[in-house]
């Protein structure tokens, strides 16, 4: 009994998450399993069942069956994957609710800007973290822009496009939302486990698409409010081959240093 | 009705019809008939054989891919190169090959014989449509050849990165015009396949006798006009974008980048079942051939492929889940009910199967990959179709690994049918012990290539990444992936040359091999110009196997 709820309770090869909507996506990938392990594996009974059973052996002389329509049995496998499809809905339908929830009041909204190739991100006082990787080697860590943010607090991001359209991708998070041009899109994440996760563009961008990363630094309430009340307003940290653009604050409003332009 | 009993006197098991030439003296061959020729066969041939060298190089490409991430931060190609082979090897996979080795090469070549006509409605447009095609694979092509270099924006190039601004250089005008005239060549195909169905049946062909492939033909020849006009005008544009300042898609002037997306993807949605269905036909002829059965729930089948048809003109926002910019309960509904006709499908194929004598040969094994393949892809499709899992999988290589399972799987009933219809053909057949190794290697290789970028997906590896950090977890499972592509291309290679010495070298095939029940196998092999020199009686969707064995008709009732 306790290995078959753990067994139930598997993940299906899903990685856990860190924030608190991550729970409805695990649920739901639970749930698919369960329906599509046995849907799968009676599916693939069958058909080996029968090319075993009806192969044709040598010195075999059985006549084969001429059967064609079966209709009670048609009606039955249209019928019951139309409710299994409609119960997957349902419960799709409330996660999808949860996920994309919006606070009207979050404790923090950062905005997240992403051009060719890197990104920029601007904090209520104007604090700018901006960067760009370095091109020649993908191993290295160290020049990353980085995030950060509160943990156990609502935090809303409101994603943005410099220029092509781009990707906020944070792997711990499970969750993917586009940056495109001409379109707001904002978000509300609260990861509930303080830490250092990797995040990355993750739409095809143009050249150097595989090095458009970043770090996500998540701090404990208290420490979080310690790292804002030392940056200054209209700081920027820059990382990266965009040093040059060190000190130069007209930057924020002036994405286009950055990509070439925001023409798209 | 007299002619009718007269004509069942003819036995069609060992006999050899007499040629019907309609034109006296000396034929073109060689170069120039293949050229010149209007005849549905040669047609059909010519696109085979295209698409299958368009194959050959979108796997090179593959390869080039596959070796470049065999270990992090690798610097066997660069960034541009990478970005290149993604985008034509997707681009020609599924415009050069997949879509016209099913709909043009086999529908041409199968759709006449097993309606009983004598060629395509417009045999000279027929010969355009091919044509085109080349032209389409070579302008593809000729992007290397630029000083920029081939598009590098990915199979769906999505705007703003594909205006001038972004991508300059004429690899993306390539693009645009090679993948529009493959398209127009799929337009003509579809007038003249449709054209083809309704006019030239032969007498007694009524539409609910006509194989499940001609129905499966059908449908998505419905889709390719529906579709790739949208997908023409959207290039034609983008095109205006490029070259005469126009601001459609851009942003900055007004634009909407997110059309684009809309734009594609309603042509990029029906053109997966554009891609699918037809290898779908395939697998049914060939399922009922070799378990000697007809088709389990016939009228069902075809029903199942109508509701497909029309479900995937309503899904194409499933492809946009993360845009933030459609409405997803609707789209993830329409999406998930695409899964009811698609499981009737499998039932059907399984019950096709049942209480049959089943002849395990290379076809019938490329078969039971589809089905084990395309089971596994259209798992992971209802997955993916939950706009809550897709927020989390979007992009990654667990959808590489989806698409590969759906497509591959598709490409697996597609050898299964070059094996079924090669005898049809060439009047040989292929080598079943090389053919048993082909798909063994192949089976092998792809599974090994795929099954593990399942995992890579959910360890958060993007999509369309030329390169990755060493300490993402992601090092094993590439290398993994790497050496099943090298696995799969030995199995390519194998088949390969199984087609190419079969041709001259395999054993004689005689006009029916299989104990085929559709009219193709009524005609001699290869069938001669004009196809037919008499039809047996047409009295259900299997008149071949009816004259061959009036004691095992289909039973009726249930
Ligand atoms: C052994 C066979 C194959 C191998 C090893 C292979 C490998 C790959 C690789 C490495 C990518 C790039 C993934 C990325 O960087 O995101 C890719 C993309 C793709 N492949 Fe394949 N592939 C194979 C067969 C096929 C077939 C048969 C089809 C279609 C019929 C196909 C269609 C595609 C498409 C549409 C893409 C997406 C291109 C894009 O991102 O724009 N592939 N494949
Ligand atoms: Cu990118
Ligand atoms: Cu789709």
């Amino acid at each position: 009994m306790h290995q078959l709820t753990g067994l139930l309770a598997t993940n299906f090869g899903s990685p856990s998450g860190v924030t608190t909507q991550d729970h409805y996506t695990r649920e739901l990938w639970r749930l698919s399993g369960y329906f599509s392990v046995p849907i799968g594996l009676l599916v693939l009974g069958l058909i080996a069942y029968a090319v075993l059973r009806y192969r044709r052996r040598p010195g075999d002389d059985r006549k084969p069956a001429q059967f064609q329509y079966h209709i009670p049995l048609e009606a039955t496998y249209t019928i019951i994957p139309l409710v299994i499809v409609a119960v997957i809905f349902g419960f799709m339908y409330s996660a999808e609710n949860h996920v994309n929830k919006i606070a009207a009041k979050p404790a923090v909204a950062i905005t997240v800007d992403g051009f060719q190739w890197g990104w920029r991100f601007v904090y209520p006082n104007g604090h700018v973290q901006i960067g760009t990787a370095d091109y020649n080697n993908i191993n290295t860590n160290n020049d990353l822009p980085v995030l950060v943010m509160p943990s156990n607090e609502t935090v809303q991001l409101h994603v943005v496009s410099l220029d092509v359209v781009h990707t906020f991708y944070v792997k711990e998070f499970l969750f993917n939302r586009d940056l495109i041009p001409g379109i707001n899109n904002v978000f509300d994440i609260n990861v509930t486990k303080p830490g250092l996760y990797p995040g990355q563009c993750n739409n095809i961008c143009g050249e150097y698409h595989a090095y458009m990363r970043f770090l996500v630094d998540v701090m404990a309430p208290a420490q979080y409010k310690a790292w804002y009340a030392n940056q200054p307003a209209c700081s920027i940290t820059t990382a990266g081959v965009s040093a040059i653009q060190k000190g130069n604050c007209s930057v924020i409003n002036a994405g286009s240093n950055f990509s070439g332009n925001t023409q798209g | 009705m007299t002619l009718l009993e007269q004509r069942t006197s003819i036995t069609f098991e060992g006999h050899e019809p007499n040629l019907m030439e309609i034109v006296p003296g000396p034929r073109p061959h060689g170069i120039l008939k293949y050229v010149t020729s209007t005849d549905h066969k040669q047609i059909g041939l010519n696109y085979l054989i295209t698409a299958m060298i368009a194959f050959g190089v979108a796997g090179l490409m593959a390869l080039v891919m596959r070796t470049q991430l065999i270990v992090p931060n690798n610097h066997f190609v660069s960034e541009n190169v990478y970005n290149e082979m993604f985008t034509i090897h997707g681009t020609l996979m599924l415009f050069v090959f997949a879509g016209p080795f099913a709909f043009a090469g086999f529908g041409n070549y199968l759709v006449p014989l097993m309606i009983g006509a004598p060629d395509m409605a417009f045999p000279r447009f027929n010969n355009l449509s091919y044509w085109l095609y080349l032209g389409g694979f070579s302008l593809l092509m000729a992007g290397f050849l630029t000083n920029n270099g081939a598009a590098q924006f990915g199979w769906f190039g999505y705007a703003p990165l594909t205006e001038a601004i972004h991508s300059p250089g004429p690899g993306a005008d390539l693009w645009l015009a090679g993948i529009g005239l493959t398209g127009l060549s799929g337009i003509f195909t579809a007038v003249n396949i449709i054209t083809t169905v309704f006019t030239l049946r032969a007498p007694g062909m009524v539409m609910f006798r006509m194989p499940i492939f001609v129905w499966n033909i059908l449908v998505t020849m419905f889709l390719i006009l529906l579709a790739f006009p949208v997908l023409t005008s959207a290039f034609a544009m983008l095109w205006i974008d490029r070259h005469l300042n126009g601001d459609f898609f851009r942003a900055a002037h007004g634009g909407q980048p997110i059309l684009w997306q809309n734009l594609f993807w309603f042509f990029g949605h029906p053109e997966v079942y554009i891609l699918a269905l037809p290898y779908f036909g395939i697998v049914t002829e060939i399922l009922a051939t070799m378990s000697r059965k007809p088709v389990f729930g016939y009228k069902g089948m075809i029903a199942a492929t109508l509701s497909i048809g029309a479900l995937s003109m309503g899904v194409w926002a499933h492809h946009m889940y993360t845009t933030g910019a459609v409405l997803l309960p609707f789209f993830a509904a329409m999406s998930l009910l695409i899964a009811v006709p698609t499981g009737i499908k499998f039932f059907n194929w399984i019950g096709t199967m049942w209480r049959g004598t089943i002849v395990l040969n290379t076809a019938m094994l490329f078969c039971l990959g589809f089905l084990s393949m395309f089971l596994f892809g259209g798992i992971t499709g209802v997955i993916l179709a939950q706009p809550v899992l897709d927020f989390q999988l979007h992009n990654t290589y667990f959808v590489v690994a989806h698409f590969h399972y759906v497509l591959l799987g598709g490409i697996m009933g597609g050898l299964g049918g070059l094996y079924y219809w090669y005898p049809k053909m060439t009047g040989r057949k292929m080598s079943e012990k090389w053919g048993k190794l082909g798909f063994a290697l192949i089976f092998l290789g792809f599974n090994l290539t795929f099954f593990p970028q399942h995992d890579l997906g959910l360890r958060g590896m993007p999509r369309r990444i030329e390169t990755y950090n060493a300490g993402m977890g992601w090092n094993f499972l590439n290398e993994l992936s790497s050496i099943g592509a090298y696995i799969t291309g030995v199995g390519v290679l194998v088949t390969a040359w199984n087609f190419f010495s079969s041709w001259r070298k395999g054993e004689i095939a005689g006009d029916n091999p299989w104990d085929g029940q559709t009219l193709e196998w009524a005609c001699s092999s290869p069938p001669p110009d004009h196809n037919f020199e008499a039809l047996p009686p047409i009295r259900s969707e299997r008149p071949v196997w009816d004259a061959n064995h009036p004691d095992m008709l289909t039973e009726v009732g249930h």
